[in-house]
């Protein structure tokens, strides 16, 4: 019996509006499947669609053509509002450049996540918020402002922050492209013990040699993106 | 963690700019608050010092002096009049009541004011009622035997420190002649609560061994009529007379309410002006405070904020803003108040009562937070359009 499959793209592509009045597609994937609790991770030169296709997933935004399901869930059939809602219970999302929340602790930058879903009782977030940091290393720096943390602990925060609500789904973008190599192995070590251990389904953009050696599936962005590859249909051709 | 547990926390981020503003608005609401209660404090205080006479009758000049001098103890006292002017109108048939005053020079910043038992009397038309919180009314001693005795208005007590059976004079030729204090009045919240009251005789005595001056003059009289109809005959009769002016207090309040609606409408321009910079300042700072953290916003919408929720935290930042503003305005206009309200009735005599909580405040409140969410508004609309992926490109 094969894995159910945590997400699903069909036929999607996504293009942006282009200077001269046409569109550029940025996007064309003809089918991706990420089977449940796996981690998968993206390659691809800069500019090859790897964010795109992270921010399609996370409903971030709209696919131009196409469906995308999320836990068996057609993403672009719930309204927006739904859509965000599905995406603060089910996705967490880990950004490049950390982007936490300046006026915020370590701990209420994890808090805040939780606001959005209520999965979480209020009365446990705090308790689940020093949990999830104390598992990453950080619990004596759940105070802290991120401005007095390393980018290391940043960046474990902004983990934590996408572990909040227990989501099936996480997305990283480059988690620790900002890090230094030293710091990103301890840190990717970290994250990928607490998705594995969780059950997770990652999607991982990165080029470290500990992401791609734990993946269960390295996809190149040059064989999945049609766009890429310039097999795109649309008017405009890529520059 | 709540939205408004999330705005506060960036209002607290943002310190400085946000007690900024808070004061901002707070100064603004402290200027209305306090305008209104002042010109309110003022208008009730000219209504609540006005006399129950219907005439006061002094020497030619400006009605406007002749009732602040004496009613309120305002200006500078007219000329005077002679004492015969009192002695026709008390034998007039067609006057009920004539008081007799003379306005004269302070004892430590209170006025004397000389008169006699009629000006404490009890009559039916009287709104205001003389009683004594302790000791008695001065007696009407004869012309020719002073009995040199005070009667206290409730502040004169409590700002000379003088008590019953206290003695004191001014000047070392008053000396051998000194007042003694033999009665202090309850508050009556008028001009009178600052006054020390004596007897002419004793006024008169006070001034010939003071200034050798033997004419028997007065700044006033108090004038009731019998019928409301003779107020007429009565005025122009005096208007008439070379020396004397006859003046309905009510005319001369109108005319000072008149002027004051004047200065109360240039008033209104400048806190309209005010409201609008106030509105300005508030929109500014939130507009970029919004703008700075877009990638917040960005962010939160990624973690599964809704774009209502963002609105929501906007709008309640400057709701926080305008509330704390709008509470902290609403005291220093009472302080204000309350410190304009002591300095006119240590300067004037006029006496108003600023704290009076009423529609007022919440309505003010309620127009705050109204005019504070709409400066909000536009900035979280901004949040609320915030493109997310737009927002969210990688640091370089």
């Amino acid at each position: 019996m094969s894995p159910r499959s945590a997400v699903v793209l069909s036929e999607v592509r996504k293009s942006f509006p282009a200077g001269d009045g046409g569109n550029l597609e940025v996007l064309n994937v003809e089918h991706l499947a990420l089977s449940a609790a796996s981690c998968t991770v993206l390659r691809g030169r800069s500019g090859s669609g790897k964010t795109t296709l992270l921010n399609l997933i996370a409903g971030i935004v709209l696919p131009s053509a196409g469906t995308i399901e999320v836990e068996d869930t057609d993403l672009f059939a719930l309204s927006e509002a739904r859509r965000d809602r599905f995406r603060a219970e089910h996705i967490g999302y880990v950004f490049q450049s950390f982007n936490l929340l300046a006026a915020f602790s370590a701990l209420e930058n994890v808090m805040l996540a939780m606001l959005f879903a209520e999965v979480i009782p209020q009365r446990l977030q705090r308790q689940r918020a020093g949990e999830l940091l104390a598992q990453l290393g950080l619990a004596a720096r759940l105070a802290h402002k991120p401005q007095h943390l390393s980018r290391g602990e940043q960046q474990r925060v902004a983990i934590a922050r996408a572990l909040a609500n227990n989501p099936p789904i996480i997305l990283a973008d480059e988690p620790c492209a900002s890090l230094d190599a030293a710091t990103a192995r301890e840190v990717m070590a970290a994250f990928l013990a607490v998705c594995r251990q969780d059950g997770k389904t990652l999607l991982l953009v990165s080029h470290e040699q500990a992401a791609l050696g734990d993946a269960d599936q390295i996809i190149d962005m040059a064989e999945l993106n049609r766009a890429e590859t310039g097999k795109a249909t649309t008017a405009t051709v890529r520059q | 963690m709540t939205i408004l547990t999330v705005a506060i926390k960036y209002l607290r981020g943002r310190l400085l700019a946000s007690v900024l503003t808070t004061v901002s608005i707070a100064l603004g609401v402290g200027l209305v608050i306090a305008s209104i209660l002042v010109s309110r404090g003022i208008k009730e205080g000219f209504v609540a010092g006005a006399t129950d006479y219907n005439l006061v009758v002094g020497a030619k000049g400006s009605p406007t002096q002749l009732v602040l001098a004496v009613v309120f103890r305002m200006d500078i006292a007219t000329p005077n009049i002679e004492y015969t002017v009192y002695e026709e109108l008390k034998d007039d048939p067609r006057i009920d009541v004539a008081v007799p005053v003379m306005v004269g020079d302070a004892y430590q910043g209170f006025r004397y004011v000389a008169t006699n038992s009629a000006y404490f009397a009890v009559f039916p038309w009287r709104r205001r009622m003389y009683s004594l919180s302790s000791g008695r009314f001065f007696r009407d001693d004869p012309v020719d035997s002073p009995a040199y005795e005070a009667v206290l208005g409730a502040e004169a007590a409590g700002g000379t420190g003088l008590r019953l059976g206290d003695r004191f004079y001014e000047g070392e030729e008053m000396a051998d002649h000194p007042l003694t204090v033999v009665g202090i009045l309850r508050p009556t919240h008028s001009a009178d609560d600052r006054a020390i009251f004596i007897s002419l005789s004793s006024f008169w005595g006070m001034n010939e061994l003071a200034h050798g001056m033997v004419i028997k003059p007065l700044t006033a009289v108090l004038v009731r009529p019998k019928r409301l109809s003779d107020i007429t005959g009565l005025h122009r009769e005096r208007n008439v007379a070379a020396e004397t002016q006859a003046v309905l207090p009510s005319g001369v309040l109108l005319t000072i309410f008149n002027m004051m609606a004047v200065a109360q409408e240039a008033l209104n321009m400048i806190l309209v002006i005010v409201g609008v910079i106030v509105l300005i300042y508030v929109f500014v700072a939130m507009y970029s405070a919004t703008l700075e953290r877009r990638r917040e916003i960005a962010t939160m919408r990624a973690l599964g904020a809704r774009r209502a929720t963002v609105l929501a935290i906007v709008l309640v930042e400057s709701g926080t803003l305008a509330v704390a503003g709008g509470i902290g305005g609403i005291l220093a206009g009472h302080a204000a108040a309350y410190l304009a309200a002591a300095m006119l009735a240590a300067r004037s005599g006029l006496v108003s009562q600023p704290f009076q909580f009423d529609a007022v405040q919440p309505a003010v409140l309620a127009i705050v937070i109204l005019l504070g969410a709409l400066a909000g508004l536009l900035p979280a609309v901004l949040a609320y359009r915030t493109e997310v992926a737009e927002n969210l490109a990688p640091l370089s």
